[in-house]
């Protein structure tokens, strides 16, 4: 799954992305063994709707809308969330000079806006100063992730 | 907001990015005692997923160094990015042995690689700030305009990656400022390659230098580009 983009899938497929600052948020349906994945850039679209893959607050709304579509309007209570990613490798400044710490204000974004549709975050591999591996399985939901010169571990 | 399609730089801000290539030149040529010449290549706007790729294939493992700069007019994170054999072979040429030699990082071998990346980034970026003209300045010296500024480095960092996770936190300043991210290729050359009088064909290696401006500094450049070409 490219930076910026959302994408659905279904058992036996597998979705995988890289992951630096950028949040991973793989929403699955086991009953159906179904499931997307969405890479979000930035926290907040700020009224642009012209990427809304790149935003968590558009590109969530976005996935679950497909999902549901596949789902036949059923996807209400089914979703669990997977999220990972959120590292900060480089201190930005903002507007007014103040630092800003890009993966964790994504971080902040993502809980905020799954927790507000309801949908339980279930694992979680967030933060730290790597880039990530993610494997979603869609069969099972699992979450694999591997770092730099690392190991895979499971979420 | 979206930026200006792929187009030429302006002639001026193109020779800024040369002035810093080849002051950049000078400074590791000195630095491994060869010679060694960097060339500035296209530049474009790029969308971020295609921006991900340029290092090639985003799930290969690349070792980097990482160094942040502030000129007064100029800002943003210099990268020298490399696969271990060519990180290696730097490692070699400072050493003065046989390339092969070093075959893993020690704290001797990643001192080595932050300091080449001190060297270049800051030959890089001082030249390079001392010859914008004043349109694309972020932030001018007020008290004396035309006066260098000085030259402010963080302490490198070395570090392993996958490629595109690198490019990722890299551009994740920029992703903020444009929906498209400024790419401008280099090449290094290195050997007797590097001169004038080359007999021999082209060494190149296997290292890229990452020149990631601040949102301020990319606004600057991003308002330098060709306006006539970038309808």
């Amino acid at each position: 799954m490219a930076i910026g983009r959302w994408g659905v899938a279904a058992a036996p497929s597998r979705l995988r992305t890289l992951l630096g600052s950028c949040v991973g948020i793989a929403l699955h349906d086991r009953i159906a063994k179904l499931g997307g994945l969405a890479h979000i850039v930035l926290p907040d679209s700020r009224g642009d709707a012209a990427n809304p893959g790149k935003f968590a607050d558009t590109a969530i709304p976005a996935l679950i809308e497909e999902l549901d579509r596949c789902l036949q309007g059923k996807s209400r209570g089914r979703l669990t969330a997977r999220i990972a990613g959120g590292a900060c490798m480089f201190q930005t400044a903002g507007a007014s000079g103040q630092a800003l710490n890009i993966g964790e204000m994504n971080i902040v974004a993502v809980e905020r806006i799954l927790g507000s549709l309801r949908i339980p975050i279930v694992a979680r591999d967030v933060g730290g100063e790597a880039g990530r591996r993610l494997t979603f399985n869609l069969a099972t939901g699992v979450v694999t992730i591997r770092v730099p010169g690392g190991e895979d571990y499971e979420i | 907001m979206t930026g200006p399609p792929s187009d030429a730089l302006r002639p001026e801000i193109r020779l800024s990015f040369e002035q810093g290539a080849e002051s950049a030149s000078r400074a590791l040529s000195n630095w491994i005692d060869r010679p060694v010449r960097l060339t500035i290549g296209e530049a474009s706007m790029v969308d971020l997923v295609e921006a991900t790729g340029i290092l090639g294939d985003p799930d290969t493992p690349v070792t980097a160094c990482a160094m942040g700069l502030s000129s007064g007019r100029l800002s943003g994170q210099v990268i020298l990015v490399f696969r271990d054999r060519s990180g290696f072979a730097l490692v070699d040429y400072l050493m003065r042995q046989p390339i092969g030699t070093t075959t893993s990082w020690g704290d001797l071998e990643q001192s080595a690689a932050q300091e080449t990346t001190n060297i270049l980034g800051c030959a890089f970026l001082n030249a390079m700030a001392g010859h914008l003209p004043a349109d694309a300045e972020a932030a001018p010296n007020a008290e004396d305009p035309g006066r260098n500024p000085d030259l402010i480095p963080s302490p490198p960092t070395f570090f392993h990656e996958f490629a595109g996770s690198l490019l990722e936190f890299a551009l994740a300043d920029q992703a903020m400022e444009l929906d498209k991210v400024l790419v401008i290729r280099s090449r290094f050359t290195v050997g007797e390659a590097a001169t004038e009088r080359a007999s021999t064909p082209d060494v190149e290696l296997d290292w890229t230098l990452l020149f990631v401006p601040s949102g301020a500094s990319l606004r600057a450049l991003v308002n330098s580009f060709d306006s006539t070409d970038s309808q």
